[in-house]
């Protein structure tokens, strides 16, 4: 089951991160490019598996309509997952880079929580005394705070200050912030984690036979205390990527997170059912259901792949451990 | 006895802590973004404010105050049931030269839409999953076991907007079994509108499937362990040896030992099912907690209701882990301080 979910997961990873390309090169057209051809009078767009011509400008007659281009520019092309909305472009190669985006946030967010979490969860669980008090107390009083709210709150007010730091041209806009955003408010989880880890661990033989020899407290904590923690560590890690991909949906739906523009999983499930503030009342007659479907099932396929694999890293790594 | 009393009054304590710097973060986020207050109490707004107007809004809200005395009333408020008065009645009050509607029966209102949301949802998943995780626990590794497994895992790793949205579209607007969206009170409405019980969980029922499938993986997946791990016990083997059937057998001398562990997840979960209500709410237009919260935090950027949800939710929270925790070191006295030891073992739950 494991296996099958860790040759699933690196599916999903070659596709968001090479598929996009590949696809590009295959299609002849990019994820960005709008085809009027692919939306209908209602501006409904054509299902899967549809050619529509490829041309870029419509023609249109006196009255607005759309009619066929011109001979010389009757090329067609083609629409794997049909069009993505009013604009008609590729939903293909929109929801292959949207895992890309949605993973770079997912695992971005996941590192920023570690590189904050892990020394506070260090310092709380091996040093004690007032530094334990006041980490706990913080880590307890935000699990206690609707946490989603203040996430949309700050991606909507922070984000002008946040939206400027970005590694363009590397990563689009607002994936660092959304990254930030999400590793921040939950580096709670991996402090509380590694305290627990380090409590009985702490007055463990062999912590003291490095004491008693002389080392550092640095260096107890790199040698002997981190390689317990890693297990633990990694675990974690599948979880929260998996939580993230699902934070980050969560974010785009209340209309926050990443601008409908840059194509994310959850980007692409906004544009059919709206936001929180500004939700789209089913239509029966406008309703496709293709742009529900494709990115529904990759954030399935991803977080699913990502719970089995941590569930077989548990097996293996802490066989001790009951769930 | 003393040891639980000890440790009540610490977590006491703690709790009444955290509550304090709740309200107190949520005061500093509204002092730390840009708003304007006098849109409240200048409706329709005029074009511009003068600074006389400005001046005047903030005196008729009370914002002209000291920050630390806006706090200290607030919490001194809170402790005679008040939640401070109610906003959007400012205008009207302000021509009538009389002061606002008070806040409290508005929030009740809407803790009262999330609450029906939430207890409703809880017991729905009780419902199921112990059944479902005691079937697939007693049968490990079967087909039966492995199609329970995978269901509820698909149903916590889709996102519950997802779930809700397809849920609403499908079952409530194509096949109309259920309303697809809107509350109707519990207590039934005097002028023929919807009200009553009946309404109410017809109302609710779609909301409450959404609530348990997401959380339908966690505790099946629990009561499952823990009766695949109960049933090697030697007790069981003696229940089974004096004749007990096998159903007498799970009922009465495996499940009580999953409870526990149930107990311990609905204590961590509280706080995760507040932000999942904003999503259930969202998605089925109900107008619950939740969904004010976010509208007052990010929208309209109205004080007093972004106090009163992040209070309400706090208490939720605080009250219901400290419950939980009693509960537990009542059932079960040999546990100590399970807190330190809880761990998540699935995705999903959006927090």
């Amino acid at each position: 089951m494991s296996l099958v979910a860790a040759i699933v997961f690196a599916l999903i990873l070659v596709c968001s991160v090479a598929g996009g390309p590949i696809a590009q090169a295959f299609l002849h057209h990019n994820g960005e490019q709008p085809f009027p051809y692919a939306v209908d009078w209602n501006q409904k767009p054509v299902g899967p598996m549809t050619r529509v011509y490829a041309t870029p400008n419509p023609a249109v007659d006196r009255y607005d309509n759309l009619i066929a281009p011109p001979k010389g520019q009757r090329a067609k092309t083609l629409l794997v997952f049909g069009g993505d909305g009013p604009l008609g472009r590729d939903e293909l190669i929109r929801v292959l880079d949207g895992g890309r985006a949605s993973l770079e946030i997912a695992v971005g967010g996941m590192l920023i929580a570690l590189l904050i979490g892990v020394p506070l969860g260090c310092v709380a669980g091996y040093f004690r005394g007032v530094w334990d008090a006041v980490v706990s107390r913080v880590t307890e009083t935000i699990m206690a705070f609707p946490l989603m709210m203040f996430l949309v709150w700050a991606s909507v007010r922070l984000d002008q200050y946040l939206t400027p730091i970005s590694l363009s041209p590397a990563l689009p806009r607002g994936i660092v912030a959304d990254a930030l955003l999400i590793g921040i408010f939950t580096s709670f989880y991996p402090a509380r984690l590694i305290r627990a880890q380090l409590l009985p661990l702490r007055t463990a033989e062999f912590v003291e036979a490095s004491q008693m020899v002389g080392a550092s407290h640095w260096r107890i904590l790199r040698r002997q205390l981190l390689p317990h923690l890693l297990p633990t560590l990694l675990v974690w890690g599948a979880i929260a990527v998996a939580t993230n991909i699902l934070l980050e949906v969560g974010l785009s739906f209340l209309g926050a997170g990443v601008q409908p523009q840059t194509p994310s999983w959850g980007s692409l499930l906004s544009t059919t059912w709206g936001t929180a503030f500004n939700p789209q009342t089913f239509n029966g007659q406008n309703f496709t259901p293709w742009q529900t479907i494709f990115p529904a099932v990759a954030i399935l396929l991803a977080v699913v792949s990502l719970n089995q694999i941590s569930e077989g890293m548990r097996r293996a790594l802490e066989p001790w451990s009951q769930r | 006895m003393t040891r639980i009393f000890h440790y009540l009054v610490r977590r006491l304590t703690a709790g009444i802590f955290t509550m304090l710097v709740l309200i107190a973060v949520a005061f500093a986020i509204y002092w730390a973004t840009p708003s304007q207050p006098a849109l409240f109490v200048y409706q329709p707004p005029p074009h511009h404010f003068t600074d006389y107007q400005i001046q005047q809004a903030n005196h008729f809200l009370g914002l002209d105050k000291p920050k630390l005395t806006q706090y200290v009333d607030y919490v001194w408020g809170l402790l005679h049931g008040s939640f401070g008065s109610n906003w959007d009645t400012a205008s009207y009050a302000f021509k009538q030269h009389t002061t606002m509607q008070p806040l409290r029966p508005v929030l009740m209102q809407e803790l009262g839409v999330t609450l029906s949301l939430l207890l409703g949802g809880a017991l729905l998943v009780l419902l199921l999953s112990v059944p479902l995780g005691a079937f697939a626990g007693s049968r490990i590794g079967s087909l039966s076991d492995r199609t329970i497994s995978l269901i509820a895992l698909i149903g916590v790793c889709t996102h519950p907007m997802v779930i809700g949205l397809l849920l609403r579209s499908l079952v409530g607007g194509h096949l109309h079994w259920a309303p697809e969206s809107g509350y109707c009170s519990f207590t039934p409405s005097p002028y023929g509108l919807c009200g009553g019980p009946v309404d109410w969980a017809s109302h609710l029922a779609l909301p409450w499937l959404t609530f348990a499938l997401l959380f339908l993986a966690l505790y099946t997946r629990m009561v499952r362990t823990s009766v695949s791990e109960t049933l090697h016990e030697d007790y069981v083997r003696t229940a089974r040896a004096k004749g007990a059937r096998e159903f007498r057998v799970i009922c009465r001398h495996v499940l009580p030992n999953a409870s526990l562990r149930v107990m311990t997840m609905i204590g961590m979960e509280i706080g995760t099912t507040i932000g999942v209500c904003i999503f259930i709410e969202t998605a089925y237009g109900l107008n619950g907690l939740a969904q004010a919260g976010l509208l007052a935090m990010v929208e309209t950027q109205n004080l007093p209701t972004t106090l009163g949800v992040v209070t309400c939710v706090g208490l939720l929270v605080v009250v219901g882990g400290l419950l939980v925790d009693v509960l537990y070191a009542v059932v079960d006295p040999r546990a100590g301080n399970v807190t330190e030891t809880r761990t998540k073992s699935l995705a999903g739950g959006v927090i």
